[in-house]
Parts: structure tokens; C-alpha cells; sequence
């Protein structure tokens, strides 16, 4: 489950486009790509039913029936039963909110600390830009993985931990392309402009930097949204998840791996459940990333 | 329905009460004659212990690796748990069971060459008593030991301070297995080792490496098995390697693919993987395990929940133990119905006590003053009825419980934790039941997790308010000065009743060792603990 991706190869030049011709061109885009529909429509469904999966299912996902167990799909039981007889699409769909919970988590720390660190040390330069990006260089030569095993081992076992673990490991990445904005933006004619007015640098900062480097941002949160998900599951995976009989969908990968050959789907339907996901989150930002241009 | 065979086979055992699965069932009389040579290739599932000196072993897997080259003055008969002479050919035991006096064969060898005598034996008690704590099955089986005096070169005499009726059987296990006098000159730490154990088995232990590996091969000259034996002279088999493999599937991938010939794992085989196994022609041995059946053991500490008596006997009813052998293993698998598994000598039959009643557990919860609240779980002055369980991993049957629990307003906390956290965990009493077992064929072995005058466990001082505490050491004591069978049994019988009905302990599941045992493997057996027995073991070419 490899979750170095190299973000900042694919988004670091945005050139600007005039705005006048932009919203026309986005609504085309987006009748003539059913595949972004889809994306869309399905991490809709995942975000939805994360909030209230009480909406897509009747089961409760921690009530056991032995005489169920280990039934395959059907249309009593979508995704089929486990080994103590629970549904296993409603274990998915609970799944789902402690995954997305640890995920946004994960997200959000890595967006606030990875923007305030990259605005700042492109912005003031000198050393606190080499004293920062050293850190940062630090952090990206350790794998992701190895990094949030180490803390979630210091931290405890947890939805929270995880969150932290992971959020940490992909900040490195969101520091790095602010920065890279914001070192391009800062030599652009109208934050000079702004200054000669008698701007403050707060203000430029505020006001011109901070909304001008959005957009690469975005398009990476959305991406690492989908690297988050796999360092989580392969975090939940291995048993530092949740504690049962709560299951992020790692941990329902995990348990069902026993029963890979005579009930494959208790592994497979939650793996495919987190691949397109996976992929569906990776195709809206890729579409993001095109329609910036 | 083919895979059922052997499960029913143990089932039908169950009801006979007998002491049963001695003798292998699928591969016996089909193979032909047995030929000599060939290498037996087995997976364990895990090696947490990491050592190999049987007088130190408690895990499991390594005493059945310790039966093949360390013997015992005596051996159990897995039939009917009688004691039969081995390296001892006869023995007397005094009336109040503080003296014991062994007659030994005296065409006996270790494999080094020394020759097996009284002074080996002295040697090998005394080291073993020495080892202390660092036995914990050693530790127990020679309570009270005082000393082992050589009458002459074949006749020891093994004294206690206090009686200890169970000794008998203690001498059949591979913990008081004698190695020979030049292996005690090395440090217990360098025993574990493996490096030189040297014993006078029909195998000899070539190579042993923690958790990894290790290799056995035949001693050439053994002629001194016990009579429960076929087999009377050297093995058949040129050497046995063992492996370690703790991925279920991968385990049960390399039977079926033939780069093992027998997987051992801890929990049962999974009824999937039975399934997988016989399609190849590969058979399942299996055999309950005596000793404790594996269950929880309370913490009573003040301001705990279980400190009520009350909530302990609901907590009993609650737990649904038939549905549980049928979820997490299969239809038909043994229903513990005590303390102990049915394969322990004294057990009783206490479904009665244990029978899942939550309409029962309900009312005593009720008159306990835990009322049921909105969600469900019930509560006391404002707090709620959480047990905490401390677990390293969790198995589906400690998520079945607590959702069992569930139904009549328990909730289970399911704390998961590393090793050391979990250490610290049960040693200072941070949690309200606690998961243990162990292996003997004997009912005393019992006093290892719950005696307070003997062990200084958890299990043993947080398990039981002052008064039981007495009156259950009182009647583990009685139970080692008891000689005569029935006066024994009549002791156990009371002391299993107490346990139960003071919620000393709750049983979850009768333990049953099983094997995958590959389609040109013959002869396999159990001893009486359901460790293996290699010495009929051959391999069709």
C-alpha cells in the first residue's frame, strides 16, 4: 500500500488564465466527463452515508447472529455477514465514519500546520525558510508509514491518534507547495503594486497572498484526501484502529484475510469499497487540477 | 461431510466423559507398514516464550517439542489419565503424599552418553525447584518440595514439607522432564537456549532458534519408551524441523501446497479452513486440551463493578457458551461446561451453573440496583456497568461476548494494548477481567492462576473477596493432601461448585488443540496434555 506519492511534481505551476473566460468552460467540462459525475456522485454517497449510515441500512453493526455467519452477498445482505453473522455492508457504511473522522482529521491538521508553515517560510525568507524547510526535508526522507507508526506507538491506539499520525506524515507535502506559491506570487507586479499603495505586509499577506495560493492547495487536499484514506486503513490494517467492536475499514480488510479463499468477499467488497474511494478522490482532483488551467 | 469426522468423533468423546483422542483416527491402519526415514516438517503458530528448556517452558507449543527428546519417570495415558512407568519402573507413594519413591530402569542413556541414574534424577529435581518463578509450571507442580535423596543407584526418593497428592502426575509432564546432570552446570538463561539440552529422548535437539526455527533429529539406540508407546525402539522419522508461521492462511497455504506436513496452531483450525485442509486429503486431529478452560477471571478490587457478588452471578448467566463454540468454532464443538476442559482428571460437568440464562442475569442485575437506561446499558448512581477487558488483539470471540453482554445491559470495553502495556495492565489490577489459561492434566494446575496462598498473580489476589479467598486456598490445599481418588475428587468437585457459584471465574470455551496433519504423514499422536508424540510418527515415501 504505497502512500509516498510525489504531489508536488503534478501541481506546481498554475498559469493564470483570464478570469472572464473561466465559468463557461468549467460547466462544459463538467457535462462532458460523466467519469467526474461519477466520482463525484460516489464520494458524495461515501460522505453522506459517513454522517448517517443509518439512512442506507437497517442493520446494526455490532449485532452478531451466529446461525448468519459468513453468508454470502445477497439482497438481504449486500456485502454478506461476517464470522459472528453482522452485515458487513453496515459494518462498512459505520466504517466509513470513523474513517472519514480520522481522514478530515488527518487533513485538517495537515492543511492548517502545512499552510502556516509554507506561508511563513516563503513569505519572511532568510532562516526561518532554511530552518523550516530542513524540518521538512527531514520529515519527507522518513516513509510515511514507518513515521506514523512510530507516533501512533507513542500515542496510543485510537481513531484521534491515527488522525494525528497520519496528518503529520503528509504535511511536509502541503508546506512545500504553499511555499513554492507563495516565493511565485510574492514577485508578481500587483503584490509590489499593493505595497507602493502603502499596504502593510499583514494586509498583502491576508488579503493577496493567502487567497492567490488556494488553489494548488485545494487540489492537494483533495488528493492527499485519498493518500490519507490508504494510510489509515493500512494503519487499521494492523490493528491500531479503533477499538472493536468499532471497524475502520482497515480493520474489516484485516479480519476477513482469513477467510480469503472460501469467503473472499469479507476482504474484497470492503477493499473495493476503499478503492474507489481511493480513485474516485484521485479523479475529482485531477479534474480540479485541470480545470484550473 | 466429510470434514465433520473427527469433530464428531471428539463430540461423541465429550459425552462418554472420557479422557479421549489418544490414538490418531484418520491415518491409522490405511498407510501399511511403517518405513523409516524422512523429515516431519511443522508449523507453529508463534514462539512468545522463546525458550526451550522443558523444566522453564509454559508455552504450549514448546512442550511438545520438549516430549520428543527430554522423557519423564512417568507418562499419563491420554485414555484414562492413569499414570504408567516410563523412566521409573515402579513407584510408592506414602499416605499423606510427602514422600515418593521411584524404582528406575537402569538401561538408560543420555544422548550425550551419560548414563541415567538416581544422582541424574537428584540433580535434575533440585535444578528445577531451584529455577523458582522463573517455572511457573515448575513452580507449582513441586510445591512444597524439600528434597530428592539417592537411596542407591536406581531408587530416589523425592521428600515434600507439605503433601502434594498431584506430584505423581507432575512427574509425567515435560516440565519435570530430566536432562542430563551436565546440562544443569549451565546458567537457566543459557538452558533457554537450546544449546546443549541434552536428554534421553528419541530425538535429540540439534538446533533451536527463538521463534524462528528449530531442528530435532532421531537419536539411534532409544529403546526405553513408555508402554503407551507402539513403537518400541528407535523412531522412524531421520528428523523433525519446525517452523514458525503466524499468518493463519499462510500456515494453512503451506500444508495444502506440501512444504509442511503438519500446521499447529493455538486456536482450532477455523471450520473454512478444515474445509480447505480435508480437500486436499489432509486429515484434522484434534484433542482437548486439560488444564483451565480458557476464560475470565474478575477483578473484586473496591468500587469495582465486579466487587458484588451479585453482578459476578449475572455476569455467569450472561454469557452465552453454547453459541459461542457454535459462531466462533464450529456446530458440534465441545460446550465448556467448567473450570475445567473436559479432558482434566476431576472435572466436573457444571452446565447447570453455567447455563445462558438473561432473564436471570437481568433480575440480579435489577436487584443489584443496575437499572437499564435509555441506551440500553445499565448504570448505578449516574455510572454506567463498563467492564474493562485488556486484550493484545482481538479475537470475533471477544467481540461475540461483549455483544452477548450487550443484551442484558453490560457494557465491554475492549482495551487493546501492546505487550508491555498489557503487563502492566494485569499487574496492577487496571482491569475488570482478565483472559487466562493453562495446561496440565491435573486440576491442581488451577492453583497457579486463583490460589492467593500460592501465586502472587492478579488473578490469584483480585479474584476473590478475603473470605473465598480462604475458604478456595483451604480446598486447593485439601486437594494436594488427598491420596485416595475419591476423596480427591470429592475436594475438586467442591472447589470447581465454589468457583462458579462465587463468579471466581466465568469459562468461555473448552480449549481443543488441533493439527493439520498432511495425507502421507501416519502414526500421529497426543499425550495426555495434547502435546505431540513423534515416536510412531512415519511418513509414507
Amino acid at each position: 500500500m504505497s502512500v509516498d506519492l510525489a504531489p508536488e511534481l503534478g501541481t506546481r505551476v498554475v498559469p493564470e488564465v483570464a478570469a472572464g473566460q473561466r465559468s463557461p468552460r468549467r460547466l462544459g467540462l463538467l457535462t462532458a466527463r460523466p467519469g467526474l459525475i461519477l466520482a463525484l456522485l460516489f464520494v458524495g454517497f461515501v460522505l453522506v452515508s459517513a454522517v448517517v449510515p443509518g439512512w442506507f441500512t437497517r442493520y446494526d453493526p455490532n449485532a452478531t447472529a451466529g446461525p448468519d455467519k459468513l453468508l454470502a452477498p445477497s439482497a438481504e445482505h449486500w456485502f454478506g455477514t461476517d464470522e459472528l453473522g453482522r452485515d458487513l455492508f453496515s459494518r462498512v457504511l459505520h466504517g466509513s465514519t470513523l474513517t472519514i473522522q480520522a481522514t478530515l482529521g488527518a487533513i485538517v491538521i495537515a492543511v492548517v500546520v502545512g499552510l502556516t508553515l509554507g506561508v511563513v517560510s516563503g513569505f519572511f525568507g532568510g532562516w526561518p525558510d532554511s530552518v523550516l524547510m530542513r524540518v521538512v526535508d527531514v520529515l519527507l526522507a522518513i516513509p510515511r508509514l514507518l513515521l506514523a507508526l512510530t507516533i501512533v506507538t507513542a500515542l496510543g491506539f485510537g481513531t484521534l491518534p491515527i488522525a494525528v499520525a497520519v496528518g503529520v506524515g503528509i504535511v511536509p507535502g502541503f508546506a512545500r507547495i504553499t511555499r513554492a506559491r507563495v516565493l511565485s506570487i510574492k514577485a508578481l507586479p500587483y503584490i509590489e503594486a499593493a505595497r507602493t499603495g502603502g499596504a502593510s505586509w499583514t494586509r498583502v499577506l491576508v488579503r493577496h497572498i493567502l487567497p492567490n495560493s488556494w488553489g494548488p492547495v485545494l487540489v492537494l487536499a483533495v488528493l492527499d484526501f485519498g493518500v490519507a484514506i490508504l494510510a489509515i486503513s493500512a494503519l487499521s490494517f494492523l490493528g491500531f484502529g479503533a477499538a472493536p467492536p468499532a471497524a475502520e475499514w482497515g480493520t474489516l480488510i484485516s479480519q476477513g484475510r482469513s477467510y480469503l479463499i472460501t469467503s473472499p468477499w469479507l476482504t474484497l467488497l470492503p477493499g473495493l469499497f476503499v478503492g474507489l474511494t481511493v480513485f474516485s478522490l484521485n479523479h475529482i482532483s485531477r479534474s480540479l487540477e485541470e480545470l484550473q488551467r | 461431510m466429510r470434514y465433520r469426522r473427527p469433530l464428531l468423533a471428539l463430540t461423541a468423546l465429550a459425552t462418554l466423559a472420557a479422557c479421549g483422542g489418544g490414538a490418531d483416527a484418520a491415518n491409522d491402519g490405511d498407510g501399511g507398514n511403517p518405513v523409516k526415514g524422512g523429515t516431519l516438517r511443522i508449523a507453529f503458530w508463534d514462539d512468545a516464550q522463546g525458550c526451550i528448556d522443558p523444566n522453564q517452558v509454559y508455552w504450549i507449543e514448546s512442550r511438545s517439542l520438549n516430549r520428543q527428546f527430554a522423557d519423564s519417570l512417568t507418562d499419563q495415558d491420554p485414555e484414562t489419565g492413569k499414570i504408567v512407568p516410563w523412566l521409573a519402573e515402579s513407584w510408592e507413594v506414602n499416605d499423606d503424599a510427602t514422600s515418593y519413591t521411584f524404582k528406575l530402569r537402569d538401561d538408560v542413556t543420555f544422548s550425550d552418553g551419560t548414563k541415567f541414574d538416581a544422582a541424574a534424577v537428584k540433580t535434575a529435581y533440585d535444578a528445577t525447584h531451584a529455577l523458582g518463578a522463573k517455572s511457573l509450571l515448575g513452580l507449582t507442580y513441586t510445591a512444597g518440595y524439600k528434597s530428592t535423596e539417592v537411596v542407591d543407584d536406581y531408587t530416589v526418593k523425592v521428600d515434600f514439607d507439605q503433601p502434594n497428592s498431584a506430584f505423581l502426575q507432575a512427574s509425567s509432564t515435560t516440565t519435570l522432564a530430566i536432562l542430563s546432570p551436565e546440562t544443569y552446570r549451565q546458567t537457566p538463561e543459557e538452558r533457554c537456549t537450546g544449546d546443549n539440552l541434552v536428554g534421553t529422548g528419541a530425538f535429540t535437539l540439534d538446533s533451536y532458534t527463538a521463534a524462528t526455527e528449530a531442528k530435532l533429529s532421531r537419536r539411534d539406540g532409544y529403546a526405553w519408551p513408555s508402554e503407551l508407546i507402539e513403537n518400541q525402539g528407535d523412531a522412524y522419522l531421520d528428523a523433525i524441523e519446525v517452523s514458525y508461521i503466524k499468518e493463519d492462511s499462510v500456515r494453512v497455504g503451506s500444508l495444502t501446497s506440501g512444504a509442511i506436513d503438519i500446521a499447529w496452531p493455538r486456536l482450532p483450525i477455523s471450520e473454512a479452513d478444515q474445509k480447505v485442509i480435508e480437500a486436499t486429503g489432509a486429515g484434522i486431529e484434534s484433542r482437548s486440551l486439560p488444564g483451565i478452560s480458557s476464560s475470565y477471571f474478575p477483578n473484586v478490587g473496591a468500587g469495582k463493578p465486579l466487587a458484588d457478588v451479585k453482578v459476578r452471578q449475572a455476569l455467569q448467566k450472561s454469557i452465552d457458551r453454547k453459541s459461542y463454540a457454535s459462531t466462533v468454532f464450529w456446530d458440534g464443538y465441545p460446550v465448556v461446561s467448567g473450570p475445567f476442559d473436559n479432558t482434566t482428571p476431576y472435572a466436573t460437568d457444571s452446565s447447570g451453573v453455567l447455563a445462558y440464562d438473561p432473564e436471570g442475569a437481568k433480575a440480579l442485575l435489577d436487584e443489584a440496583g443496575w437499572t437499564a437506561g435509555a441506551d440500553g446499558y445499565r448504570a448505578k448512581d449516574g455510572e454506567p456497568l463498563t467492564l474493562t477487558i485488556p486484550a493484545q488483539n482481538t479475537t470475533p470471540g471477544d467481540q461475540l461476548v461483549q455483544d452477548q453482554l450487550k443484551q442484558v445491559g453490560i457494557k465491554v470495553e475492549l482495551n487493546v494494548l501492546t505487550l508491555a502495556q498489557y503487563q502492566a495492565a494485569a499487574a496492577d489490577g487496571d482491569y475488570d477481567l482478565l483472559a487466562t489459561y493453562y495446561t496440565r492434566a491435573d486440576p491442581s494446575v488451577l492453583g497457579s492462576v486463583l490460589d492467593s496462598g500460592v501465586s502472587q498473580a492478579g488473578t490469584a489476589q483480585l479474584s476473590q473477596d478475603p473470605a473465598t479467598k480462604k475458604e478456595i486456598s483451604g480446598l486447593f490445599a485439601e486437594g494436594l493432601q488427598d491420596v485416595a481418588e475419591d476423596k480427591r475428587a470429592g475436594t475438586y468437585a467442591d472447589l470447581q461448585k465454589l468457583i462458579l457459584e462465587q463468579g471466581v471465574m466465568f469459562p468461555l470455551y473448552e480449549r481443543v488443540q488441533t493439527a493439520g496433519v498432511a495425507s502421507k504423514v501416519h502414526g500421529f499422536a497426543w499425550t495426555s496434555e495434547a502435546f505431540l508424540r513423534a515416536n510412531d510418527i512415519w511418513i509414507s515415501q
